[in-house]
């Protein structure tokens, strides 16, 4: 088991991508970034994270779109996806949950308390891999 | 009596000549009054009245001029005729009607009419001009004295005296005459306007008959608001009223000036497409000119107009029409439409038929500016909507955007609060402070005009869930206790006991408390005090929030609910969105409640808050609420629904469409039913204790063995989206009618098929609208039916007789026999045997039809908007249960 888990984190704000990444390195997470849609799933491939955190509005292929391709392809069928938004539409959460994203966090993040919402969607560790 | 003393003094001859004379007039006078009593007192009217006036002049004339004979002739045509007469003899009466008596100078008669004045022949015998003297060697007489009767300018008859003897009349005689002659006249003239009074109610009947229609008219205008339907009436009544073959209601564009032709009836579909073409002007046309003159214009024969003919009339005359009439449709200030009927005969319309038209025409202005704005209002709503649905995206988008820099604001001066990457100096921390509220007030400011917005738009969903209201005040509290400890302000929570849980968006309403919370201890100076208190008052949860803060000015109790208002409490308080109150009260009233205030300028305020909750004992209960006695068969459906009341209202509409309800008044019961019966449907309320309805309605959806059961959600919360997303055939929003709730349960159900019964199950249809005939077959055929129609009510009966369907369907107004009198036929009582009958109409019943179909007819369904497959499933019940009835031993 790796000691540091890997969080791939998707966001096209520069800014956001910068703060989000710094807080989690700053818990303890290893991150590894995509900016759009495509370069989501091709680093899910690629990197095989322990959970990713998701924008849903992403220039290219949206969140959903890109959630659907990564539980549609069967190594990275099983990582958690959460979204992460600024939608803040009541709707909007229901809609997230209801396509399949594992949770839903709304920006402004809490720095606080964003690494704990993070390590929740966290495979527990006793969980055997397959 | 001074007069009569000076008469004495008179010599005698004269006072017995003044006696003479006295009671001459006496008796004048006496039979006038007895004329005129038989005139005013006569009830009767017509010619019986105008006899009795005649008998008593005839008499009178005859005995007061001392004459043999008093007769009155009137004009008929070009003769004259007796009509009454006193002293003649049979012979002469006789005579006289045998030889009529022509209208020249040959008689007395015929000189007092054609001179229309009083003429005497003192001896017919010596009188060269008299030529009647086959009339003389009847009657015998000599002399003879005529005076005219006349009525208005017109002279309708004579009355003549006669003496056997040459014996002339006087001048007195020649005025009684007179008198007695208008007298007659007048009785005449009394009869006549009987007679035209009672053709005048003639009349009147016939227009109520016309109003009638009218009213069916004005009936079609408010019960639908699907114009051409209107329309039509309008255009065939007004055909069938004026008994011409065809007509079209045309409506006028202002903005080009044009009419076009909206329907028509009594013309084939070329002439209309035709008449659609034809360009309709309004200056231009002769349609156009009864518009513009706001008069009923008429042609009696097109072939005779001026040619060239304008485009309207042209495709008229070319397709064979010959008269018409037109008349316009306006409003007090405008040009709505034109009417026009036509025959394909020539002649002109009589001034009944115009007057007519010209009130089916104010009808029709009525029908054509409620359908415009109707079609307006359609236009204006999508508008609306769309506007409204661009205003939601627009905020949603500029949320996300303002949202997306104040994460980095806000995410960046924690990361270095927290020290994260290195310690602060104090300047440092302070102005990263700053930073940092101004952006959480940003952001607070972004989610207030948010959630503002969305209830406004009526886009606020409230998420209902029931927990215990201490807890949440509990939570509130915490959270200003805190700044509250920093000013030295005491907080203290005083709940009544037995609050219990309340039902209400535990968020929503938290973000309210917190916001009254927040302005008293903004508002409450150091060291005072906050009390907040709670109870439940019957139906109703209180909550009050109390602080001993300045207070607020009277003149500013209701403004400070508005946007950005804060009293004069604090003009430059940073703090605060200046949109918590107007959204706490927004959020309460959603909830049924109401925000108010009590406050006196410096000693504080109490806010309260009021909202409904059904008391904590009703809703305990976790039974299952309806016992299933096998009382009523039938598919089952499954009711999820906690609320006793609503419950057995449910239950109540179901089985009145024979259906079977089975209740339960939680999830988890209510998923084992759906399990274990096997349901055609599930009503699933939202709201309920423990598992709530979105979780029962995965689990019924997750499950493969209860995934097909149709689920119709009813609840509080309009959450149509979610409820599809999860699964949801049909979502009603409560409170629920009856019916709205039987049509979409129905809606679910298939039909059942006629065939599967035995025997098949089979219908009479009887409607004279080919329309309706061809849609209940329609609808029935495919279900297994056998449809027989028939056109119109008089061969209905016997068509019931010799096929005995299941079920008859009838419509009430149908021309010559209408629903009514079928009914009556078919179903004379209560208790007559027979197939059952159910009304379809288009006609609004009214009491009194009601109260005169009570108990022999099965049910009434309205053509207006009706549920086709619901009418199916209520024919099938009715007709099995005669079916079922037929077959018992």
């Amino acid at each position: 088991m790796n000691p540091r888990p890997v969080v791939l984190l998707v966001e096209d704000n520069p800014r956001n991508l910068k703060l989000a990444r710094d807080v989690l390195e700053y818990a303890g997470f290893s991150v590894v970034v995509a900016t759009t849609g495509e370069e989501a799933v091709e680093q899910s491939r690629a990197t095989l994270p322990d959970v990713i955190l998701m924008d849903l509005q992403l220039p290219g292929i949206d969140g959903f779109a890109a959630l659907e391709l990564i539980h549609d392809h069967g190594p990275t069928a099983h990582i958690p996806v959460v979204a992460l938004t600024a939608f803040a539409m009541h709707r909007d959460r229901e809609r997230a949950l209801v396509s399949g994203f594992a949770g839903y966090l709304e920006k402004p993040i809490s720095v606080r308390e964003f690494p704990a919402q993070v390590r929740r969607h966290l495979p527990r560790p006793e969980a055997p891999d397959p | 009596m001074s007069g009569f003393e000076e008469a004495r003094s008179q010599p005698a001859e004269v006072v017995h000549d003044l006696a003479d004379r006295l009671a001459t007039t006496q008796e004048q006078l006496r039979a006038t009054s007895d004329i005129l009593k038989v005139l005013t007192t006569s009830t009767t009217g017509g010619a019986a009245s105008r006899d009795e006036v005649f008998d008593a002049v005839v008499d009178s004339a005859r005995r007061l001029l001392g004459a043999q004979v008093a007769q009155i002739y009137l004009v008929q045509g070009d003769s004259y005729v007796l009509a009454r007469s006193s002293g003649l003899t049979p012979e002469f009466v006789d005579f006289v009607s045998q030889h009529p008596i022509a209208r020249d100078r040959a008689t007395l008669v015929g000189r007092v009419t054609i001179d229309r004045t009083v003429h005497q022949i003192d001896d017919v015998l010596a009188d060269p001009e008299y030529r009647r003297t086959d009339f003389q060697r009847v009657g015998g007489y000599r002399t003879m004295m005529g005076a005219p009767m006349v009525v208005g300018d017109q002279v309708v008859g004579a009355l003549n005296v006669w003496r056997t003897e040459v014996a002339p009349f006087d001048r007195a005689a020649e005025e009684l005459l007179s008198t007695f002659a208008e007298q007659a006249a007048l009785a005449l003239r009394h009869v006549e306007l009987f007679s035209a009074l009672e053709s005048r109610s003639a009349e009147l009947a016939r227009k109520v008959d016309q109003l009638e229609a009218l009213a069916e008219v004005g009936e079609a205008i408010s019960s639908t608001l699907v114009a051409d339907e209107v329309l039509t009436t309008i255009v065939t009544h007004a055909v069938e009223l004026s008994e011409t073959d065809g007509g079209s209601l045309m409506e006028f564009d202002e903005a080009t000036g044009l009419f076009r032709v909206r329907t028509a009836y009594g013309t084939s579909g070329d002439v209309i497409d035709a008449l659609r073409r034809a360009e309709i002007h309004i200056d231009r046309t002769w349609v156009g000119r009864a518009a513009r003159t706001r008069e009923v214009l008429q042609i009696a024969d097109l072939d005779a107009e001026p040619k060239p003919l304008d485009p309207h009339l042209a495709v008229l005359h070319a397709s064979g029409w010959r008269s018409l009439v037109a008349i316009p449709l306006v409003r007090p200030d405008r040009v709505v439409g034109a009417l026009v009927v036509r025959r394909k005969s020539t002649g002109s319309f009589t001034d009944e038929t115009c007057e007519l038209l010209a009130a089916f025409a104010s009808q029709s202005a009525v029908a054509l500016t409620n359908a415009r704005l109707y079609q307006q209002l359609e236009q204006q709503s999508v508008a609306l909507a769309e506007a409204s649905q661009h205003k939601s995206e627009f905020l949603a988008s500029m949320s996300h955007e303002l949202r997306t820099p104040l994460n980095a604001v806000i995410g960046f001066s924690e990361v270095l609060l927290e020290r994260m990457f290195g310690d602060l100096n104090e300047r440092q921390e302070d102005y990263l402070e700053d930073i940092h509220s101004a952006g959480r007030h940003l952001l607070a400011l972004l989610g207030d005009i948010l959630d503002l917005s969305k209830v406004e738009a009526g886009r606020m969903e409230l998420d209902l869930t029931t927990f215990p209201l201490d807890d949440v005040l509990v939570q509130a509290l915490s959270l200003v206790r805190e700044r509250a400890a920093l000013h030295g302000i005491r907080l203290t929570l005083e709940a009544a006991d037995g609050l219990g849980p309340v039902t209400a968006d535990e968020l929503r309403l938290k973000q309210v408390l917190l916001n009254l919370l927040s302005n008293a201890v903004k508002f409450t100076p150091d060291g005072g005090r906050i009390v907040v208190r709670a109870w439940r008052d019957g139906d109703e949860v209180d909550v009050t929030v109390t602080d001993t803060g300045i207070g607020i000015a009277p003149a500013d109790q209701e403004r400070i609910f508005d946007s950005f208002q804060q009293g004069e409490r604090s003009a430059s308080s940073s703090e605060g969105t200046g949109l918590g109150l107007t959204l706490s009260r927004r959020i309460v009233e959603l909830h049924g409640g109401r925000l108010w205030l009590t406050s006196t300028p410096g000693e504080g305020s109490t806010f309260g808050i009021s909202f409904p909750q059904p008391d904590a004992d009703r809703t305990a209960a976790g039974e299952a609420w309806m016992v299933d006695d096998g009382s009523v068969t039938g598919p089952t459906v499954v009711v999820i629904e906690d609320d006793p009341r609503s419950a057995e209202l449910v239950e109540l509409h179901l089985r009145a469409a024979g259906l079977r309800a089975v209740g339960a008044s939680t999830g988890e019961q209510g998923l084992d039913l759906v399990r274990a019966q096997d349901p055609v449907a599930v009503i699933l309320d939202i709201h309920l204790p423990g598992m709530d309805g979105w979780e029962v309605l995965s689990a019924l959806k997750g499950d493969p063995s209860t995934a097909d059961v149709p689920v119709v959600v009813v609840s509080v919360e309009p959450e149509r989206g979610r409820g599809f997303a999860l699964g949801a055939t049909e979502y009603l929003v409560k409170p629920v009618s009856g019916e709205h709730l039987l049509a979409a349960v129905t809606r679910l159900l298939p039909p059942p098929r006629a065939d599967e019964l035995s025997p098949r199950l089979s219908v009479v249809v009887v409607d004279d609208d080919p329309l309706a005939l061809k849609l209940v077959r329609s609808t029935l055929e495919p279900l297994g039916w056998e449809v027989h129609t028939c056109a119109g009510g008089q061969q209905a009966a016997d068509l019931v007789r010799a096929v005995a369907p299941s079920v008859v369907v009838i419509d009430l107004l149908m021309p010559q026999v209408d629903g009514f009198a079928v009914i009556d036929e078919l179903r004379p009582h209560r208790d007559s045997e027979g197939p059952p009958i159910v009304v379809l109409t288009a006609k609004s019943l009214t009491p009194q039809d009601r109260s005169r179909l009570e108990g022999r007819i099965a049910f009434v369904a309205e053509k207006a908007g009706i549920d086709l497959p619901g009418l199916a499933r209520r024919l099938a019940s009715v007709a099995a249960e005669h079916v079922g009835q037929g077959e018992e031993p």
